[in-house]
């Protein structure tokens, strides 16, 4: 089987050869990986490794020029240095100082989806043959933290809930309309999209399932609706602890369920596949907060078992990272996470 | 006629202009500042913390609590400065280098403020040194930081390490949170406490000034 076949097996309830894979990591994470193993390429990588990469898709920029530090919503970024790399955090935010739905239309103008361009999308698509394509989805509450501020956002949801549905209507708009394009441009080509909203925290969901319900879902589901209509699977991303609200999501519709944090509150494996494993797809659980980045390689190769011993009970499963590798993950952990699935998912 | 219970039912929901009218009044009539503290503003977050705890209470309603009690707060301060209420402690905060993310740390040093802690913000990014300065300068009884990246916990340790070698560890308890921490990683580096959420951070935190006038 290819990597989009593996995959395609998962996705429909069918049995795939072996266990598929998947991989994300930081840039400075995945830098250190090549180098470890003598790696030119991304292709070269994925095929040592025995990874089924998802190949993600999207839009060209050809909008008004954006400012350097700046990004398309007008929100201002700074490369922050961790030691052993950096990331790229947004700290000013254009819409921080509104108080009204009518002070936002007078002075801000939102991107349009004709500020992207999709005509590179099927040459793109020809070089990864073979392979699964994810493109085109939604995560607006992130970009609106980012328009407004993390904490005036939060405080949105009870105070001003018409600018955040006034915002959400706009961004998920935007994410609509450029998911549309893409799946215009590649009929039958695209197999996965996100819809995705970080709703958890390492102890609890981040909101209540009522301002969920009320701010997202409604959105999520018409999201969810143009993929499926499409024939294009739901990949449903959340970190943290969100158990409570993925019965929710269930009957949103989503196929596949990811991260997978399985160290938070309520979200071990066991819990998970009793609850939910034979309405989903499960895609990560390999923790990068312990296991990954301070664990032994030995200690990898057990997550990578009990992984596989548990959530794929249904061969529902897809292994990865819980998110983005980090550079402070040693490669001989990256690697044993990869060898140990490739051998032991031999059998499933 | 003053009601407290009325200043706390208002931090609860996070009325910030009823709380302020509701201290005013009982300010007017002469209440001891200490009773406002106390029966008012700390009794309404003891509710908040015990609601977050329950999954009652989420991030945004927390959040406008805390403001509703930082207002009534406000008005009382001069006032318990004059009285000499005494605080719960004196605690310094901040992410540490390298980590911008503050939503943990800002929820933390509410509960803290909301329990009758004197919180020194001392923002994200803050880099060893500035920790150390604080604790010289200020008075600190507890430094807490937080980390939300497993690549800026060792920044969590370098900054105890800066501490321990300025010799300021002994008089000083330090405090750990953040989404990767854990208590087994609090007893790696040498910090005194760890907690999984904010409202158990203000438990820790009255624990550990126990600890310190014991």
């Amino acid at each position: 089987m290819t990597p989009k076949e593996r995959w395609l097996a998962v996705l429909n309830h069918q049995k795939p050869d072996c266990l598929p894979t998947d991989y994300w990591a930081t840039a400075e994470a995945h830098s250190k990986l090549l180098a470890h193993l003598g790696c030119q390429t991304d292709r070269e990588l994925y095929t040592r490794l025995h990874i089924d990469r998802a190949i993600a898709i999207s839009a060209r920029y050809v909008g008004p020029p954006i400012p350097k530090n700046g990004d398309v919503f007008g929100c201002g970024h700074q490369t922050v240095q961790y030691g052993g790399g950096t990331y790229n955090e947004c700290i000013t935010h254009p819409l921080a100082a509104f108080t009204s739905v009518d002070a936002i239309e007078a002075n801000y103008v939102w991107p349009s989806p004709d500020w992207y361009t999709y005509d590179h999308l099927p040459e793109q698509v020809a070089q990864w043959e073979g392979y699964p394509i994810r493109g085109g989805g939604s995560e607006p509450f992130l970009i609106y933290k980012k328009l407004r501020g993390d904490v005036q956002a939060f405080m949105d949801l009870i105070e001003h809930p018409e600018i955040v549905h006034y915002c959400l209507d706009k961004l998920f708009g935007l994410a609509y309309t450029n998911t549309l394009r893409i799946y215009e441009t590649l009929p039958g080509e695209v197999d996965l999209s996100y819809v995705a909203e970080d709703m958890g925290g390492q102890e609890s969901l981040l909101f209540s399932p009522n301002h969920i319900r009320t701010f997202l879902l409604p959105r999520m589901q018409r999201m969810i609706k143009l993929a499926h209509d499409a024939g294009v699977f739901v990949f449903f991303h959340s970190d943290g602890a969100i158990h409570d609200i993925i019965p929710d999501m269930i009957r949103l519709g989503i196929d596949v369920l990811n991260p997978i944090q399985w160290r938070c509150q309520n979200m071990d494996r066991e819990t998970l596949i009793q609850d939910f494993g034979h309405q989903l797809c499960f895609h990560g659980g390999v923790d990068n907060q312990h296991t990954l980045a301070f664990g032994s390689v030995a200690d990898v190769q057990a997550e990578v078992r009990d992984n596989i011993d548990i959530l794929n009970r249904h061969n529902r499963y897809i292994l990865a990272p819980c998110h983005n590798i980090q550079a402070v993950s040693p490669p001989e952990n990256i690697v044993a996470m990869y060898e140990s699935a490739h051998e032991m998912g031999k059998s499933i | 006629m003053a009601d407290l219970k009325a200043i706390a039912e208002n931090v609860i929901n996070g009325q910030a202009p009823a709380v302020s009218k509701a201290v005013q009044e009982a300010l007017d009539e002469n209440v001891p500042v200490g009773d406002i503290l106390h029966q008012g503003l700390i009794a309404g977050m003891n509710v908040v913390g015990v609601r977050f705890k329950n999954n009652e209470f989420y991030i945004p309603e927390v959040l406008i609590a805390a403001r509703a009690m930082k207002a009534g707060l406000q008005l009382i301060r001069p006032k318990l400065l004059e009285a000499k209420v005494k605080s719960a402690g004196k605690v310094c905060i901040g992410t540490v280098k390298g980590d911008l993310h503050d939503i943990g740390k800002n929820l933390v040093g509410m509960m803290l403020e909301g329990a009758g802690f004197e919180v020194i913000d001392l923002g994200v990014d803050v880099a060893p040194e500035v920790f150390v300065q604080s604790v010289r300068e200020q008075g600190i009884q507890i430094v807490c930081m937080s980390a939300l990246l497993t690549t800026t916990m060792a920044s969590l340790q370098t900054t105890v390490e800066a501490l321990k070698a300025a010799g300021l560890t002994d008089n000083v308890r330090v405090m750990i949170g953040g989404a990767p921490i854990t208590q087994e990683y609090a007893d790696k580096i040498g910090a005194h406490g760890y907690a999984a959420d904010a409202a158990t951070a203000t438990e820790k935190a009255r624990e550990l000034v126990a600890e310190l006038n014991a």
